[in-house]
């Protein structure tokens, strides 16, 4: 096993603006097989100039690793304007010890990510495999797409210990997400497959869903008022309200179920 | 001197038969425009001088000095944004999004705080539309959504929409319907055949109730949606259902409450639903007179329409996150520029307590609050009154705006140009 260790230096977001730093190369993937120094010299945005990740970080490195998936990359420090944290990672592990910021394992494909506090907006962006798990709250479009794409997440998993913001899973085909407390609006808008599991409460979940499964198992404020009932239905022996939609994209294609207390 | 079919740099609706008399290099009377144009047609106070700020005054100074004190300051920032854009035309624009390439900036306009959410979601599902002549000469219904048009867009119903005479329909209103739905009884309420009011916040549910029965599913449509009575939605799915050539005007009131971007995805699905029955259409009330022009400009120029970042080389787009006020809020910004917009009346305490830290250039005819805290200001001449130039209309009709009277101030496309070169010169000296 190999860790690495990079700690924002203060100074980074300290200042009058809080520019934020981009970490999409700083991944297990991409980090195999470098050196400190070479880690050091990697070459990272921060706002519109590049500057070498030991500017801006701390770095540390402690044992060995054969392969990606033997590295894992500890974050600490004012994590708040780090964005991109894991992105596109396909393998190894990434502890974010603070709140992160946008994108933190958007496009991921593999692996895991543990964020000890809360995440931005666009958290498991189109994210494809592996694990992310928010401890704290996450922002809106969890799980959703880049704007003007028309899928979100396709796969692996997702938990929030928290909240979940506005639009969770739009245009989600697959994988599973699982909020732990409560649902902004519009949680699985534009849904087409995979699955999402809300503890808490969830307000106008659904919207013009066309596949996939939810379920809310506190209580659901703005019901979609064109979506079906089908049946009551127990689910792990409790009873649910089952729904089909969503029929505003017309019969034919509402094939989204929707589980409600 | 009277000119006839002047173009009103005012609202959405660039009206283009505007009659304006100018004596003594001054405009002395405005017909035909409606109360707000006419104001800035006759013009008020401006800002006499170039200016930077020096120990919290500003001081005067010539357009040469201002021109480099803001290319210094935009040349040196990190994280720069550069918003306004709607209240000037497009060839100002397509200069200011060259310069945000040169100095990897954010450049946004106020479409960001205003219809930005409707341009997400014609990126989502398109937009069924048409121009005003044809609204003008066909619709038989208007149903303006979360508008109010006499009050914001004074002409709007009088030259295209419910008021207007048109070709197919020669006795004007009487021939029309005209449907309003809001939160409150407004003015343009009151003119309405049907008004329809919503609970604040519910206009999401409604549209998909609307698309529901559009389609047929009468029966799973409960019997009050977001405090409307499923008979008062069915007998607006029926006006829709009967008309030959219907349009929706929608405005502030859908794109900015709960929903947002989501809600126009929802009110555009709606003029699809009742394709299922007729000839639908969907607008969005443009607020400036220019700002879908820059819309227009910077997507041919960087693809996307606004909120645009280019700092790392490329344009990334992502309102909500480089959108102007998420990231002044966030105090992403060391420098701002403004230009023809007024952030500092318009944009959240919390971004302008951000603006108060960071250098700010302000390029505006007219002293606003954005001048108390600008630290560079430059005076521009006023489009559509001392300069001509290309604007984009609501329906996306490009339309010329004229020069009336002669000026000693600078364009703002001139400014821009300025601000360019000596930008210039100091990357260039940081490249080599």
């Amino acid at each position: 096993m190999q860790t690495i260790r990079l700690k924002l230096k203060e100074e980074v977001t300290g200042r009058n603006a809080r520019i934020p730093v981009d970490a999409s190369l700083l991944t297990p993937d991409k980090l195999f097989g470098k050196r400190e120094s070479e880690i050091k010299a990697v070459n990272v945005w921060w706002g519109n100039r590049k500057e070498n990740t030991g500017e801006l970080f701390d770095v540390s490195v402690e044992g060995e690793a054969g392969s990606a998936e033997e590295v894992k990359i500890v974050m600490d420090g004012d994590l708040s304007r780090v964005k991109h944290i894991g992105e596109g990672m396909k393998a190894g592990e990434i502890e974010a010890n603070g709140d992160v910021d946008m994108h933190c394992g958007a496009m991921m494909a593999g692996g895991r990510i543990t964020v000890k506090r809360n995440a931005d907006c666009w958290a498991g962006r189109e994210m494809r495999g592996g694990e992310l798990v928010i401890e704290g709250d996450a922002g809106d479009n969890l799980c959703a797409m880049y704007r003007g794409e028309m899928t979100g997440m396709t796969g692996g998993k997702v938990v929030v210990g928290g909240n979940a913001g506005e639009c969770v899973g739009q245009y989600m085909a697959g994988g599973e997400i699982q909020i732990k407390r409560n649902a902004d609006i519009l949680a699985g808008l534009n849904m087409k497959g995979g699955k999402i599991t809300i503890e808490g409460n969830a307000v106008m979940p659904g919207a013009d869903m066309t596949g996939g499964e939810i379920t809310v198992k506190g209580k659901v404020q703005d019901m979609i008022p064109s979506f079906k009932f089908v049946e009551t239905t127990t689910v792990e022996g409790e009873e649910y309200k089952k729904y089909l939609g969503d029929l505003a994209m017309t019969e034919k294609k509402a094939k989204g179920m929707l589980y409600v207390r | 001197m009277e000119v006839t079919d002047v173009v009103c740099p005012l609202c959405g609706c660039v009206c283009d038969d505007v009659v304006v008399e100018v004596e003594d290099n001054k405009v002395t009377k405005v017909k035909g425009a409606c109360a707000v144009g006419k104001s800035k047609l006759m013009g008020h106070g401006r800002i006499t001088s170039p200016a930077i700020r020096e120990n919290g005054v500003l001081k005067d100074c010539s357009y040469d000095e201002a021109i480099k004190r803001a290319a210094e300051i935009l040349a040196a920032a990190r994280r720069p944004l550069m918003y306004g854009w709607s209240s000037t035309v497009c060839e100002a624009s397509k200069v200011g999004i060259e310069l945000a390439e040169e100095i990897g900036a954010v450049i946004d306009n106020t479409a960001s705080v205003c219809h930005g959410p409707s341009v997400l979601a014609i990126q989502d599902v398109g937009l069924p539309s048409c121009t005003l002549g044809e609204v003008k000469n066909r619709a038989d219904l208007v149903i303006y959504w979360g508008a109010n048009p006499a009050a914001a867009h004074g002409n709007h119903m009088k030259r295209y929409s419910y008021i207007s005479k048109g070709y197919f329909l020669p006795e004007g209103k009487k021939e029309k319907k005209l449907a309003v739905v809001d939160v409150r009884e407004t003015k343009s309420a009151k003119l309405a055949d049907v008004f329809i009011r919503i609970e604040p916040g519910k206009d999401y549910l409604v549209l998909s109730a609307l698309r529901a029965l559009l389609l047929g599913y009468d029966d799973v449509v409960p019997e009050e949606v977001g405090g409307v009575s499923k008979k008062d939605l069915l007998e607006l799915v029926q006006m829709m259902k009967e008309t030959k050539f219907g349009i929706i005007f929608f405005g502030m009131g859908v794109t900015h409450s709960r929903g947002r971007h989501n809600n126009i995805v929802n009110a555009i699905q709606v003029t699809r639903a009742a394709h299922k029955h007729t000839k639908f259409n969907i607008m969005p009330m443009r607020g400036h007179y220019n700002v879908n022009g820059f819309n227009q400009v910077c997507t041919w120029e960087t693809g996307f329409p606004f909120s645009v970042d280019l700092s790392e080389g490329y344009a990334w787009y992502n309102p909500g996150e480089t959108s102007s006020t998420d990231l002044l809020m966030r105090g992403e910004c060391d420098a701002a520029l403004f230009i023809a917009t007024d952030p500092g009346a318009h944009f959240p305490g919390e971004s302008i307590r951000h603006l108060s830290k960071i250098p700010v250039i302000q390029i505006d005819p007219y002293a606003n609050p954005t001048t108390e805290f600008a630290d560079v200001v430059i005076p521009a001449a006023i489009s559509g009154i001392e300069a001509e130039g290309t604007v984009y209309r609501m329906d996306n009709i490009p339309l010329r705006l004229r020069k009336m009277i002669e000026t000693e101030y600078m364009t703002d496309e001139a400014i821009m140009k300025g601000i360019l070169k000596e930008t210039r010169l100091l990357t260039l000296s940081r490249r080599l």
